[in-house]
């Protein structure tokens, strides 16, 4: 009995473990290809605006889960929305990403990422990759991926540059504005759905 | 101005002694008190005018005449003229080796880069690794206190405004002002700083517009920002810098597969 009970412990144990351990080399090669292909297909692409964009588009929603991110967003308001709210936030945040994301495209000209390895976060089953973008004068500049796995697929839940975090910050923004519309989370929505069109 | 800036410091020092500390990992209003923050907003879009009527065209002028060589060179000029503030500061925060990589820094670039124009100390192996007072005061675990927004200077807070005008008295530039510039040593200094800048500004425009353009209320989002990056900043009593991980996984996200 003893025997089974240590055996099944040890089953237990090792299931944890696994779990637990998110696949450092897998996280940060997902980060170098999306990296790579955003740069090849992208920045240093002779490509139509309008064809970046649709590149741009689609590297965004597979390599990122905005609906992660979108909840945490959201912050506390995400229990009291009702699934319409919720269903619309995360469509709206999606759009509002990528039309301000794509916008940003030459400022990353002639820039590459160097890869640093890759750094535990405080939960277990999620992690840093490490890069940092050179530039001409002065310290590189520090941009952190935190990934974690999801149904088998490594995505990007955070990008963190220079310590401000863009999840940590949407937060901070939606969440206060929220508390002071009158019209909560819909004068959110509202304002998101002006800023898409 | 620059006299008015000191007073508000001053009041803001006193503020900050009074121990009203902002957090940046509160939601919403980030433990900023009502009062602070209509003057902060109020404070804020006044920026935003000048900003837009004032540094904005002056910038763009400046960008017109100036290409990427001019503006890398004057920046490299005011990174080299302030190593000093960065060795000083640096033995304050017992880093001995590091203050002498910046006093490294500042000879080689003041005579082989022709008085700091070109960084011939990084391509020799001397990092550029700046600090200044304000990170001194945080390695001395002197609270921040609250975010606020000075005017025309723009996000700060009362330890980062203490920082900024000790830098400033303690800045090789303010000292050659005074040396050189007679009875005008003020206006030399706000010539010289007013150039150093406007470069500053004119490298970073189409950054604060994309960032103006990304968020539904600007000034929530700076304001999260400026905060997050001070945690950069080596935390007290220590010469590590501080980290940006946090949990993920607030009790807000116990019903996140249920939508």
């Amino acid at each position: 009995m003893k025997k089974i009970l240590l055996c099944m412990l040890a089953v237990l144990s090792f299931a944890q473990i696994a779990y637990a351990d998110i696949n450092a080399t897998k996280a940060s090669t997902m980060v170098e290809e999306l990296t790579r292909e955003g740069i090849e297909k992208i920045i240093n692409s002779n490509a139509s605006q309008e064809e970046k964009n649709k590149i741009f588009k689609q590297l965004f929603t597979e390599n990122l889960d905005l609906d992660f991110i979108g909840k945490y967003v959201l912050g506390r308001y995400w229990r009291t929305a009702s699934a319409q709210q919720r269903k619309d936030f995360i469509n709206l945040y999606k759009e509002f990403n990528v039309q301000t994301w794509s916008k940003r495209f030459d400022e990353f000209k002639g820039k590459k990422f160097v890869f640093k390895g890759t750094g535990s976060a405080n939960n277990p089953n999620q992690l840093y990759v490490n890069t940092e973008v050179p530039v001409e004068n002065g310290k590189p500049i520090d941009v952190k991926w935190r990934v974690y796995e999801h149904n088998g697929k490594m995505k990007i839940i955070d990008i963190i540059i220079e310590n401000v975090s863009l999840a940590q910050t949407a937060r901070n923004e939606y969440t206060s504005y929220i508390a002071k519309s009158p019209k909560g989370i819909d004068g959110l929505l509202e304002n998101l759905r002006a800023k898409v069109k | 101005m620059l006299n008015k800036i000191g007073k508000y410091t001053a009041i803001l020092m006193m503020c900050g002694m009074c121990g009203c500390a902002s957090t940046v990992n509160d939601e919403g209003a980030q433990g900023e008190s009502s009062t602070l923050e209509s003057y902060n907003r109020a404070m804020f879009s006044f920026n935003n005018k000048v900003d837009k009527y004032v540094l904005r065209p002056v910038a763009k002028g400046y960008k017109a005449v100036t290409n990427d060589y001019v503006r890398q060179r004057v920046s490299n000029f005011f990174n080299n003229i302030d190593e000093p503030i960065s060795a000083a500061n640096h033995i304050l925060q017992g880093e001995f080796a590091d203050s002498g990589n910046n006093l490294g820094r500042f000879a080689i670039n003041t005579t082989i880069g022709l008085v700091g124009l070109f960084d011939v100390a990084s391509s020799m192996g001397l990092e550029k690794n700046k600090t200044g007072f304000d990170e001194t005061l945080a390695t001395w675990c002197v609270p921040d206190g609250p975010f606020i927004i000075l005017p025309i200077v723009g996000p700060s807070t009362p330890r980062a405004a203490t920082g900024f005008v000790v830098d400033g008295y303690s800045s090789p530039s303010y000292w050659i002002a005074q040396e050189s510039g007679g009875e005008d040593a003020w206006l030399v200094y706000y010539g010289v700083s007013g150039l150093k800048y406007l470069n500053l500004y004119a490298e970073n425009m189409s950054l604060l517009e994309s960032l103006e353009e990304g968020s539904i209320d600007y000034y929530e989002a700076v304001k999260s920002m400026y905060l997050q990056n001070r945690s950069k900043l080596k935390a007290c009593g220590t010469s590590e810098n501080g980290s940006a991980d946090y949990d993920f996984d607030m009790g807000d996200m116990d019903d996140m597969d249920n939508y």
